[in-house]
């Protein structure tokens, strides 16, 4: 690696606002270090809780009224600056300022530098996204506010995943409805899936245009790439978080006519059935016990028939994914798996890769089981790699940032 | 202007729904009533209806404890003083009401809104007795609160520009729609669905059709959720009888007399689905029991 420059070696703000909460974290890119990170939930209450911790450092935690986006990164920044729990000086050292967007809608295909057309695009998009992204550009508007002069750039969940064909992202109903509503598949998790494959070709040692890849990020909500030459070519996930895989709480795949069948015999509005495919699904719906898969598989070790039910329905569901994909792709070269579930439980992976032997995977159980938290556990004569990747979203948007100032920067000078 | 607590008065049907509305939608509630007894019922109904709700899957079991722990019951109105709007709910009486509200004005801070939920009394004649009447208006919401839709926002003669803007955000904000509506007697829908209930019960007095089929032709043939009749027994008769004569005493006029059947049913004691008997049967549930072909009112409308 050569000597970074100055400008290369900038400080990035990443920020992840959700409706009542904020996820910060401060990069160093001179070394791609976390400076500092933590987090404010329960924002809009007399009992806001800020959990702040300097790298090294013992974690401050705090609580107080913080009523609004604003108000939350400015008490981030006050830490960030302070002499006591400070990082740096002046919030005039940081750089640029990486946001998570959730919904990018038709517009964005990748990072991009805020503007104001910009922001009238993610408010544009507020119909799909009506719980974040409006948090999210509440977010990017306090962040202007806060550190004026300092450039913005939106990173979104969906933008991976504008690589994949018409066939793949388009539902057979009526043509009208994509064209009046832009219904159609969009996809989400595409910055995980986007750094756990390009994480992965550069451990396999290989360009990623010649990769197959299926990317499994599985945590409470679980998703599944199919990422081919770099590029996402199809996706579980769809119009909204909802399709797929089982999840934690939501029930994925479905068939739509079991909706005005269940709504008319328990007589449930369109809030109920939301709720219920949201929330009250997956592997909590089923088991009956926990949407936790640590809570399923400890249930199942002690013999609970539901929490097994749950723990073969999530396998099963994956295992076809992957099944497709490959077929997608017309073959496979890595399965990676990542997120809570995907970096953590070696009886999923088990589960999922132990019956995928005509695809030519090999999994070595004891590498599975034990070893580092980034691995390859296939066996050496396995035809298809197998990578358990901890995924790193705060760093890609970091990256993105940072590419994206200099870039302008660059352009301003030329 | 920040909505954050909102008092609601009187813990009845209307303050017990109103409660668990308002603090579904994430906003702390104090609710007050005079009465303990009243008080305690009203906890244990809120619980129950949330338990309803989360049985249904409309809720879970974490965030139906996060909406019981917005709600603080009070015996006491001082605690009025937090709350940045009151919503009064207690009997449709002007005297108690004007007690109220002569109490909220000097409990509550300055720039604090008053509403009350009448369906027929005079918001002007209730924001004379305060110190405040730009900021007072009515807010009339329908039973159940948690499900229906709409909320009457009624301007009396002095209710600002900016008492409407704050109520409607706050009925923005538990996801309902609104329609204004200038003081008048019964309003828009108060007035509307008397006189179809009061002309539902003439119709069956005249024998024009059974009270099945008077409710059937409403529901299908005007795409109701309930028909005139079924409406009138949950709404309550002995309500409905006082709303109507108040409606004729105000108007003077004749197509607000109320129906000599509706008059003869509320002295019989037959009050609708909290009797269990109206111009159908109910169960304890309030759940319509069906076979309701030898019901009273039917027998008392075909006799004549």
């Amino acid at each position: 690696m050569s000597a970074k420059t100055p400008a290369e070696a900038m400080k990035v703000f990443v920020l992840n606002c959700g409706s009542s909460s904020v996820k910060y974290q401060l990069f160093d890119m001179g070394d791609e270090s976390v400076l500092a990170k933590g987090r404010v939930e329960r924002i809009g209450t007399d009992e806001a809780l800020v959990v702040h911790q300097a790298t090294g450092r013992d974690a401050v935690h705090a609580t107080g009224t913080i009523l609004e986006h604003t108000a939350a990164i400015q008490r981030v920044l006050a830490l960030l600056t302070s002499p006591e729990h400070g990082v740096i000086r002046h919030v005039s050292e940081i750089g640029a300022v990486g946001h998570r967007v959730l919904h990018g809608g038709e517009y964005f295909s990748g990072s991009v530098l805020v503007t104001p057309e910009v922001k009238q695009a993610i408010r544009a998009c507020f119909d799909l996204g009506p719980l974040h992204n409006p948090a999210n550009l509440a977010g990017i508007e306090a962040a202007e506010n806060l550190i004026p002069g300092v450039p913005q750039v939106a990173t979104f969940d969906t933008g991976f995943h504008s690589t994949m064909p018409r066939y793949a992202y388009l539902y057979a109903l009526p043509y009208v409805l994509y064209r009046r509503y832009h219904v159609r598949r969009y996809g989400f998790h595409g910055t995980s899936h986007r750094y756990v494959s390009e994480r992965a070709a550069a451990l396999m040692g290989r360009p990623p245009a010649e990769l197959k890849l299926i990317s499994c990020h599985l945590g409470n909500g679980a998703s599944v790439a199919a990422v081919q030459g770099g590029a996402s070519v199809d996706t579980s996930m769809g119009f909204t978080p909802l399709e797929g895989l089982v999840m934690g709480t939501r029930s994925g795949d479905l068939d739509p006519a079991v909706l005005p069948y269940v709504m008319a015999k328990e007589e449930l509005g369109l809030a109920e059935i939301s709720s219920m495919l949201n929330k009250h699904s997956g592997l909590l719906g089923v088991s009956g016990v926990s949407g936790d898969m640590r809570d399923i598989e400890e249930e199942m070790e002690k013999g609970n028939p539901r929490a097994r039910d749950a723990f073969l329905m999530f396998t099963y569901r994956l295992r076809k994914y992957i099944g497709a994909y490959a077929a997608a792709m017309d073959g496979v070269d890595a399965i990676l798996f990542t997120g809570g579930i995907g970096e953590n439980s070696w009886r999923v992976r088990e589960e999922v890769c132990q019956h995928l032997n005509y695809l030519g995977v090999q999994i070595d159980p004891d590498l599975n089981r034990n070893g580092q938290k980034e691995k390859d556990i296939a066996t050496p004569s396995s035809r298809v790699r197998v990578w358990v990747i901890p995924t790193n979203e705060e760093l890609v948007i970091a990256r993105d940032a940072r590419d994206i100032v200099l870039k302008e920067k660059e352009k301003a000078g030329a | 202007m920040r909505l954050d607590k909102i008092g609601v008065v009187g813990a009845g049907t209307m303050g017990r729904g109103l409660a668990e509305a308002i603090a579904s939608q994430g906003m702390d509630v104090l609710l007050n009533d005079r009465d303990p007894d009243q008080l305690n019922a009203a906890r244990e109904a809120i619980e129950i209806s949330l338990q309803k709700r989360q049985e249904k899957w409309a809720i879970t079991e974490a965030e139906k404890r996060i909406i019981l722990g917005r709600i603080s019951y009070l015996d006491s109105l001082t605690p009025m003083a937090q709350a940045d709007l009151v919503i009064e709910t207690i009997i449709e009486d002007l005297d108690q009401k004007k007690e109220v509200f002569a109490a909220l004005d000097r409990i509550c801070k300055p720039d604090a809104i008053l509403a009350t939920n009448t369906s027929t009394l005079s918001i002007t004649e209730l924001a004379a007795v305060t110190q405040r009447p730009g900021q007072v208006l009515g807010l009339h919401f329908m039973n159940p609160v948690p499900t229906s839709r709409l909320v009457e926002v009624v301007r009396g003669l002095k209710t600002s520009e900016k008492t409407v803007a704050i109520a409607a955000d706050l009925v923005a904000a538990m996801g309902k729609e609104w329609v204004e509506v200038y003081e008048t007697p019964g309003f828009v829908s108060t007035r509307l669905v008397l006189t179809l209930c009061n002309e539902a019960m003439y119709a069956l007095m005249e024998g024009v059709a059974t009270a099945e089929g008077i409710d059937k032709a409403m529901r299908l043939g005007y795409g109701m959720p309930r028909g005139p009749l079924e409406t009138a027994d949950r709404m309550g008769l002995d309500t409905i009888l006082l709303a109507m004569e108040r409606l004729f005493r105000e108007y003077g006029d004749s197509k607000f007399r109320p129906c000599p059947l509706l008059r003869k049913l509320v002295r019989a004691g037959h009050l609708g689905a909290k009797t269990g008997q109206g111009f159908f049967r109910y169960n304890r549930d309030g759940e319509r029991i069906p076979d309701s072909h030898t019901s009273q009112g039917q027998e008392e409308g075909m006799q004549r």
